[in-house]
């Protein structure tokens, strides 16, 4: 099955990502032929039942609610490239 | 001493007796990732001056008889568990200059026991593919032949093993991410049960398939291994509230009586003929060792590969959505908040890794959703469903870890699809949650390829995986990597 474009642009704006013309041209081959060995899994005929998954998690099985000491603001924020003492991004609100 | 495919255990013997103190271990490591690491690429960063520190606290902990199994035994570590003060990048450009400001929950464990970082090891970015040539920094090579993939996404690891440049390393399987570069290199690694390993502090791929495990030289080593890394963890809420066995316990132990599957899916169609062999050559050594052969079907196999691929790319797709350039990461440019992620991201991500998580959005959208993210979590539940079916007549189930030996360097880059179906043989064990153990069975004749089987077992059931692998291993004479 091949993707149409309007479908790349769309999943590119959820996944925000961006390609040129060439790359685009690109993606869309290789997401058709990703999609169609996707495709595969809709000959198989039965239905998901949420009842019998997520049994890992044990939510009434949490740590008690006491203040712990938290990362060094300064060790954080040595991994952005852009800070104040804080996260720097451009202006959202103009 | 001589560290050529020198197990944990040697190694331990050596420190305990006096032959080689902790820092000239790790000397004698560093002088061959110099001498060899320029072919292999195994490392993306080495970690000398931390090491030598290391190495120094270890032996105070040695001379003092305060000892563990790991105490001074130098390790690798895969690039997306996060070290404190030392780069983890993911083999990414999104995380080129990344410094974790906090341990993993394995590195804790391991720094307890007084282990030496030698450093982190290269992979497939944010451990996407089967081959480590996604890795924006070291594309790492075949140690047995170097114009092939050491495999992936822990082809760092298992080619530092194979090549002698670690004792042994700590990798992550999310689809076959230990087992199958352990099978192209000729080592043994292990994917324990899901829950078993706390996964806090590895970058997530697909958090309900991650798991962390070792690589080593043998099963005996990755049961030391397993030792140090397991247990509860209180900050992964998936992490199992089950007792931790010791792992070594049934090593050497006879497997006459034990039961062992091969379903028969696994050597159909699509699997190489010289592996099929192999795999099923050594299946009948352990028959001789007295184990009993059971035949059976998997017959959901033909639907594992678009299952696994969408529910991985859909919590793939979510999991990176943390990567926007402003907290941590590579850093794009924009006049706008919007802009700016975006160019953060179509930079700093490669090609495979955007290919996942268009999918996995496409997987997740509106109108896609039922058609392919519930129907892949309707298999999920019926691949569990014919494993408990096989688990009721068998003990352990036997299959190839590849359906081919390593593969030449280029060969797959220009078609993911081929690359995907090449995970056939080990996506299953993830998505049923169970452990697999990978130990090389036989080499191509031809050109002396590893060539590795999987063995199987129920969920945390790894001590029969491990005695099962130390059987098959004691009978077995190994082949050094060429390098």
């Amino acid at each position: 099955m091949a993707v149409e474009l309007k479908t790349i642009e769309h999943l590119c704006e959820l996944s925000k990502l961006d390609y040129d013309e060439d790359g685009m041209k690109k993606v869309m081959g290789e997401m058709s032929d990703i999609i169609d060995l996707m495709d595969e899994i809709k000959s198989f005929d039965l239905t998901y039942d949420d009842t019998k998954d997520g049994n890992e998690i044990r939510f009434g099985d949490t740590r008690e609610d006491v203040p712990e000491k938290s990362f060094p603001t300064e060790k954080l924020l040595a991994n952005a490239e852009h800070t104040d003492d804080c996260y720097v991004v451009p202006k959202v609100v103009e | 001493m001589d560290i050529k495919k020198a197990k944990i255990r040697d190694l331990r013997k050596a420190l305990d007796n006096k032959e080689i103190s902790a820092p000239e271990l790790c000397g004698e490591y560093f002088k061959k990732i110099d001498e060899k690491d320029g072919e292999v690429l195994s490392y993306i960063t080495v970690t000398k001056d931390k090491a030598l520190k290391d190495a120094e606290n270890a032996q105070k902990l040695i001379d003092a008889g305060k000892a563990t199994a790991l105490t001074g035994i130098p390790l690798a570590i895969k690039d997306n568990i996060c070290i404190d003060g030392v780069k983890t990048t993911c083999a990414s450009k999104m995380l080129e200059n990344f410094i974790p400001p906090y341990n993993a929950t394995v590195i804790e464990k391991l720094n307890a026991e007084g282990y030496v970082l030698l450093g982190k090891t290269s992979m497939d970015e944010f451990a996407m593919g089967g081959s480590t040539q996604t890795s924006a920094f070291a594309k790492t090579r075949n140690p047995y032949d170097l114009e092939r993939v050491p495999g992936g996404s822990s082809g760092g690891s298992a080619a530092a093993v194979a090549a002698s440049l670690a004792p042994a390393a700590l990798g992550s399987d999310t689809g076959g991410s230990i087992r199958q570069p352990s099978s192209f290199c000729g080592v043994t690694g292990i994917k324990p049960t899901y829950g078993r390993v706390s996964r806090y502090g590895l970058v997530a791929f697909a958090s309900s398939l991650d798991q962390i495990g070792p690589i080593c030289n043998d099963a005996r080593d990755c049961a030391v291994m397993l030792n140090a890394i397991c247990g509860h963890d209180r900050h992964d809420a998936t992490s199992a509230r089950v007792d931790t066995p010791d792992f070594t316990e049934k090593l050497g132990q006879p497997i006459n009586g034990l039961k062992i599957a091969l379903p028969k899916e696994f050597y159909a169609e699509g699997i190489d003929d010289t592996v099929k062999k192999c795999v099923l050559d050594a299946a009948h050594e352990l028959e001789k060792q007295g184990a009993t052969l059971v035949d059976c079907s998997m017959p959901s196999l033909k639907y594992a590969i678009p299952a696994y691929y969408l529910i991985a790319c859909a919590e793939a797709a979510s999991n990176l959505s943390r990567f926007d350039g402003i907290k941590y990461g590579y850093r794009g440019e924009g006049r706008t908040f919007e802009e700016l992620i975006r160019d953060s991201r179509s930079k700093g991500f490669g090609e495979e890794v955007k290919r996942r998580i268009l999918l996995g959005n496409y997987a997740l959208s509106s109108g896609y959703y039922d058609a392919y993210y519930k129907k892949a979590l309707a298999l999920k539940q019926e691949i569990i469903r014919q494993y408990d079916k096989i688990f009721e007549q068998a003990d352990v189930i036997l299959t190839p870890t590849a359906p081919t030996p390593a593969y030449k360097i280029g060969e797959q880059d220009n078609d993911p699809v081929k690359m995907y179906q090449a995970d056939i043989c080990t996506v299953t064990v993830n998505i049923a949650k169970l452990p697999g153990i990978s130990t090389t069975c036989g080499y191509t004749a031809d050109k002396g390829l590893p060539i590795g089987m999987s063995i199987i077992g129920k969920r945390f059931d790894e001590q029969t995986i491990l005695q099962v692998a130390d059987a098959w291993e004691n009978g077995f004479v190994p082949l050094d990597a060429k390098l």
